[in-house]
């Protein structure tokens, strides 16, 4: 349903990607699409709002990036989470898990 | 970390653009191939493939390109596309842009030549360490000729110094004083300061060579050294690396030289410095300025508490009560500045009215230009730039413009500065070696450049905002806008306000000049040589010796070719010195506070000087040592203690308590004349025969002056020759009385003139502006005027609705503007010279030359009009 990430809330995006990342390095492609399988189809994500989180998690230090073979022996961009990326994604996953624990609160409340 | 790593990037992706993007567009083909083959291998065909991933995902060039405008570096390169863009539409017409430039030269450069030298005069700290801390300490009279020089009597000083808690050290010292150097090559004159001990470690500044002055050095017999300046050790002592211990001749007496200081070193404003020894005399106290350097933690308005604590306490001196004395800390720098702070601020004022000005007119081009290019922001637009991008676009221009009118103007004020200050009397401004383009000045100029192109871009650009892109396409095709021609209105009514304002205040100061120019001085300057010299006292110990010379000058001068009348006297008028002394009157009581002024002169001083006589003798040569006393008053001094009386026989002494053999007799009355300056009001004065004068401080400064039948520059070589031979030693100054005038309303004439100057600029960008907004106007009410006549308007009718317009726009203007100018000429007021600030007569003229300009600049745009084919008009477009 939400295919822009100014759908999702703000920072969303940036957190997700390093969420898949944590796992292993992955190309663009397989990034999208782990997201989309994981979310059971929930996100759908175009090219440019993907690429644009890429390039400012790099340049933000979170992520690196290198050429490398695909398993179709394809020449693809791999992206790494880098030990400051890690770091930050075990801070967000917390701020996360707080912040829904509060809204929860909050909606039940009423 | 992760903004230097941001940094890198960008500037990977700046500078090897072709790489990153490459690298990116293999990237996003991967991707979308990838995807593409997802769907091939759920069976789609490879066409459709592709387009349902396009679809799902968007295609390369668009993800390209919203990747690359979410980086800062985009904001870079489209501000170097407006950059290239805006330079070449600039380029595209040559005259616009010249125009433009040239007018923000013109104002840019005026700002920053005056900001070059209010920097270097005003701003710029002294150049000692911790300088803030400086601060002279003042008790000048209140009232009179010396209130504005900051000093301290001796004998307050001694007891200052001993009381004060607020100061780390102070010390005193002279200005103004001189000393003859002899002995390296001809007699020169030079600056000197006689300082007390303290003065060095005070201002914390050492000799780069040598020594300063130790305590006790001011002592006689110990204080025959001197401390030189750099720059006199250079020029007249060829660098000499052996100076120091040697001795070099100082009016007539050797000295021994113990430093040199360092370069750049001159304060206050000499070459050499001397110990001084400051001691209180029975009969004399000197008022010398005073330099502390305050404690830490010492605020100068506690410092100023404890010296009004001083102030009261203090011994006072015979008649004299407390309120006489001003305690004042004033920053050291103002006994430099002080002076010319007021008339470099209104300088400053004058330039940034100029610059306004030429903002307005450059505003309203724009305007102009913005009109004519409605349909190419219209397209644009429609093309899909957002508006704030045609913004920027017009910012970007209007700033390229001003920068380049920036650079111009620097280009102007580099070499306007120093004709500027040739311009300036000599003397006049201070500091002046501090005067140069640094980095302030280049800070300036960048800053009133870039401010400058934001206000008169803004004008155009407010224009784009207030229409859509829709609006903007349906009017491409027609030139009527209500709101541009209501700013354009509006622009040019401010721009005649802010003319008449600056016409105004240099109207009043030229009156004011010529005012003081007509002012009779009470003598003839018209072909009169003056000669002065200083005889020191250790070649000239006693009067008797200075009478033989002043006698045998006054001889030969008078055998000079060409020389009428010949005469001398000790302080001439309008020169730099002034004697204010009291005296007694005989059976009677002289006016408390009126002092008069005690010239010596000799017999024929006041027929060389064309001083007027008015009642009884001139002095003779019998009014000698051995004569009877004799003085000679002028008239204010006789309508004072003798209103009803002939003075002529009235007896007066200059004696405190005087014996039977101290009373002189009046024997003549001569007009009054003005000793200060012309702008102030005679002076009393009470004369005495040089001859029957004996203090040697009284006749060690004389002033030989010639009456000349031919032109008096013609004899000024033979006056030096005669002068040179009664004593080879004494360095000379040879001046005509009509130059000394002139130079004592040189500065008032500098102020007119520049102030005229920027009011002659802003008249003329004003009146271009005017010009530039009706001609457009009436080029665009061209259709409309076909119309009328061709309905039966008149030419006349015709030029009359023009003309009216302009009217308006200029009486709108002018009462506006004299608003403004009432405020002005208030900030004036200190600088007139018997004019009133609001003088009603200035500011009609200049509101009658400012219309007048105005209207003729709108009668050729409106005449052109009313020769228009009604049948062309009618085609027009």
């Amino acid at each position: 349903m939400a295919d822009k990430p100014s759908d999702l809330v703000q920072g969303t995006l940036d957190m997700l990607i390093l969420k898949t990342l944590a796992l292993e390095p992955m190309h663009g492609y397989g990034i999208a699409v782990r997201l989309e399988q994981m979310s059971k189809g929930v996100f759908r994500l175009n090219a440019g709002s993907l690429f644009v989180a890429f390039q400012r998690l790099q340049r933000a230090g979170l992520i690196r990036s290198e050429w490398k073979a695909t398993e179709n022996s394809r020449r693809a961009k791999y992206y790494v989470l880098t030990d400051q990326g890690r770091k930050r994604l075990n801070s967000e996953t917390r701020e996360w898990g707080r912040q829904v624990a509060a809204i929860a609160r909050i909606l039940e409340a009423s | 970390m992760s903004l230097l790593r941001s940094i890198a990037g960008g500037l990977r992706s700046l500078f090897r653009k072709e790489h990153v993007s490459k690298e990116l567009e293999e990237e996003l083909n991967g991707f979308l191939e990838m995807a593409a083959e997802e769907k091939r291998k759920q069976g789609m065909s490879r066409q459709d493939a592709r387009r349902a991933v396009r679809l799902e995902r968007g295609n390369v060039e668009v993800a390209k390109g919203i990747v690359q405008v979410a980086g800062w570096e985009s904001f870079i390169e489209t501000c170097w596309q407006d950059l290239r863009f805006a330079l070449r539409t600039l380029l595209k017409s040559p005259s616009f842009t010249a125009i433009a430039v040239l007018t923000l030269a013109l104002g840019i450069g005026a700002n920053t030549a005056v900001f070059t030298v209010v920097n270097a005069v005003l701003l710029r700290p002294m150049p000692f360490p911790e300088s803030d801390r400086l601060f002279l300490v003042s008790l000048a009279p209140r009232g009179g000729p010396f209130e504005w020089q900051p000093g301290i009597s001796d004998r307050d000083y001694l007891s200052f110094r001993d009381q004060d808690q607020a100061f780390e050290k102070v010390a005193s010292f002279t200005k103004g004083t001189t000393a003859n150097l002899t002995g390296a090559g001809d007699p020169l004159q030079i600056p000197v300061a006689y300082v007390t001990t303290e003065f060095f470690p005070t201002l914390r500044t050492n000799p780069e060579t040598g020594r300063g002055f130790l305590a006790g050095e001011d002592e006689p017999g110990r204080d025959d050294v001197v401390v030189l300046g750099n720059e006199i050790w250079k020029e007249q002592f060829g660098s000499d690396a052996g100076i120091l211990g040697k001795t070099i001749r100082l009016d007539g007496a050797d000295r021994t030289v113990i430093g040199v200081m360092p370069p750049g070193f001159a304060f206050p404003g000499v070459k050499a410095w001397l110990p001084l020894a400051v001691r209180v005399d029975e009969h004399n106290s000197f008022t010398r300025p005073v330099v502390g350097r305050l404690k830490p933690g010492i605020s100068p308005q506690q410092a100023e508490a404890a010296l009004e604590a001083f102030t009261e306490h203090r011994p006072h001196g015979p008649g004299e009560s407390k309120s006489e004395r001003m305690p004042q800390i004033i920053p050291l720098k103002d006994l430099f500045v002080a002076n010319i702070r007021p008339s470099l601020l209104v300088f400053t004022g004058a330039v940034s009215l100029v610059l306004l000005i030429a903002c307005v007119n450059v505003a309203n081009l724009f305007l102009v230009r913005a009109a004519g290019r409605r349909e190419e922001m219209a397209v644009r637009s429609a093309l899909g730039a957002d508006r704030w991008r045609l913004v920027r676009q017009l910012l970007t221009e209007s700033i390229v413009l001003s920068s380049a009118g920036g650079v111009a103007g620097l280009f102007m004020a580099f070499w306007g500065v120093p004709a500027l200050l040739a311009l300036a009397p000599p003397g006049r401004v201070p500091r002046t070696e501090l005067i140069r383009i640094d980095h302030w000045v280049l800070g300036f100029n960048f800053g009133i450049s870039t401010i400058t192109g934001v206000l008169f871009g803004l004008a155009p650009a407010f224009g784009v905002l207030r229409r859509d892109a829709h609006d903007l396409l349906s009017q491409a095709g027609r030139s009527v806008t209500g709101g541009q021609e209501r700013l354009r209105g509006a622009l040019a009514i401010s721009e005649i306000a802010l003319a008449l304002m600056l016409l105004s205040g240099a109207g009043l100061m030229l009156k004011s000049f010529l005012r003081l120019r007509s002012v009779n001085p009470g003598f003839v300057a018209q072909n009169v040589m003056t000669a002065t010299m200083d005889l020191p006292d250790s070649a000239y110990r006693t009067a008797g010796q200075m009478h033989a010379f002043h006698t045998r000058t006054l001889a030969e001068l008078s055998h000079l070719p060409g020389a009428a009348v010949v005469g001398a006297v000790n302080l001439l008028p309008l020169g730099e010195a002034l004697t204010m002394g009291d005296f007694q009157v005989e059976g009677g009581l002289r006016p408390p506070g009126f002092l008069v002024d005690k010239p010596c002169v000799s017999p024929d001083y006041f027929r060389a000087m064309g001083i007027r006589l008015l009642r009884g003798r001139e002095f003779t040569e019998r009014d000698n040592k051995t004569g009877p006393g004799v003085v000679i008053v002028s008239q204010s001094v006789a309508q004072t203690l003798w209103p009803d009386e002939d003075p002529v026989g009235k007896r007066i002494s200059m004696e405190d308590h005087p014996k039977p053999g101290d009373w002189l007799t009046v024997v003549g009355v001569v007009d009054d004349l003005k000793q200060q300056a012309l702008a102030k009001s005679s002076d009393p004065a009470i004369y005495q025969p040089y001859l029957q004068v004996s203090y040697p401080f009284f006749l060690s400064h004389m002033t030989f002056v010639v009456r000349t039948t031919m032109p008096s520059e013609s004899v000024a070589s033979g006056m030096r020759a005669i002068l040179r031979d009664v004593d080879k030693d004494q360095p000379i100054s040879i001046a005509s009385m009509d130059n000394l005038l002139a130079t004592t309303i040189a500065e008032p004439q500098f102020e007119a003139r520049l102030l005229a100057a920027f009011a002659l600029i802003a008249l003329t960008l004003t009146i271009v502006g005017v010009y530039g907004v009706l001609s457009y106007s009436v080029a665009q009410r061209t259709q409309e005027i076909g119309l009328r006549m061709a309905l039966g308007a008149q030419r006349v009718d015709v030029l009359q609705m023009l003309l009216r317009k302009a009217l308006v726009v200029t009486s709108a203007g002018i009462v506006i503007g004299e608003a403004g100018s009432l405020a002005f000429a208030r900030a004036l007021a200190n600088f007139l010279f018997e004019v009133k600030p609001s003088d009603p007569v200035t500011f009609a003229a200049v509101a009658l030359l400012l219309a007048s300009s105005a209207l003729a600049a709108c009668y050729i745009p409106a005449r052109r009009a009313t020769g228009v084919d009604p049948m062309v008009a009618l085609r027009y477009e």
